[in-house]
């Protein structure tokens, strides 16, 4: 790590380390937030905010790349609580004023694979993004979705489980 | 990882090409967040700023003493050319005059068995 290129209030963290791995938290942002590309980019200046203020404070003692994406996970579900509760605040009160609007850029429903993970319970959707694409292992994985690492493997096996029973039926149907 | 693992993360993988294409730079996002950063603490000083201020107003309306509450009044004080001691008060006013009233203390000349009565 450079020096010169250091936070002043997160001293482990350099710019060129986050430049680093820019690519693949921003693709953990994009999918905590239905691949909607704005709210990605909303999310990641986000967080990086929480590193420079020292908000997030990194201390070495995971990987830094664990930390940015719990750090991406944490303040997404805090958005989305907050979402939510607005949400329900409408629907209570202005039930036809709600119009989807929101174009996402996800994945193309007819791709077998994709269809298969989005079928899978949220816990072991992520667990299988973190370690198919974003490279992690379970530990990290399960550091990041905030689970034991017992717990972590426990979904990843099934979320296996169920992706290869449910790519085989489609086979067999096709 | 096992062949098997490998071959549906491959599958997997396949299925994310393309999403990242429209992602925005780092030079952005980060210019983007320091801006953010910057107006944040902008922000927190004009809010401490404001705070210090009412706190030292308050401070200033209340940390007067009220008028006419003080024991000695320096003015008065000043202006005045007789004092007594505080303790003055306590002493009986005339009924018992130490310097004054002297008690009579029984005298004789004459003696009675070599001693004076």
């Amino acid at each position: 790590m450079r020096d010169s290129d250091a936070l002043d209030n997160n001293p482990h963290i350099s710019r060129s380390a986050l430049e680093a791995i820019h690519s693949q938290v921003y693709g953990w942002a994009l999918s905590r937030c239905d691949f909607d590309h704005a709210t990605a980019e909303d999310l990641m200046q986000q967080a990086y905010v929480e590193l420079l203020s020292g908000n997030a404070r990194f201390d070495n003692k995971s990987t830094l790349r664990t930390f940015v994406f719990s750090v991406v996970q944490n303040l997404a579900r805090s958005r989305f609580r907050r979402v939510s509760s607005r949400l329900r605040l409408v629907k209570k009160y202005h039930r036809e004023a709600i119009v989807q609007s929101v174009e996402t850029t996800e994945p193309p429903a007819d791709d077998g694979v994709w269809r298969a993970v989005r079928a899978l319970p949220a816990r072991q959707r992520d667990i299988i993004e973190l370690v198919f694409c974003r490279e992690l292992t379970i530990e990290q994985a399960s550091a990041v979705m905030g689970v034991t690492t017992g717990t972590g493997r426990v979904h990843y096996d099934r979320a296996k489980k169920a992706l290869r029973k449910r790519l085989q039926d489609w086979a067999e149907e096709e | 990882m096992q062949d098997s693992d490998k071959a549906l993360r491959d599958q997997v993988r396949q299925g994310w090409i393309g999403i990242g294409d429209a992602e925005p730079s780092f030079e952005t996002t980060w210019q983007a967040a320091q801006q953010r950063h910057a107006a944040g603490r902008r922000r927190y000083r004009r809010f401490a700023g404001a705070a210090a201020v009412v706190a030292a107003v308050v401070i200033a309306v209340y940390a007067q003493p009220p008028a006419g509450e003080s024991y000695i009044e320096v003015a008065d004080l000043l202006e005045s050319t007789y004092w007594t001691a505080p303790s003055d008060a306590l002493l009986p006013n005339r009924q018992f005059d130490i310097y004054q009233d002297m008690p009579v203390i029984f005298e004789s000349t004459e003696s009675a068995g070599g001693a004076l009565l």
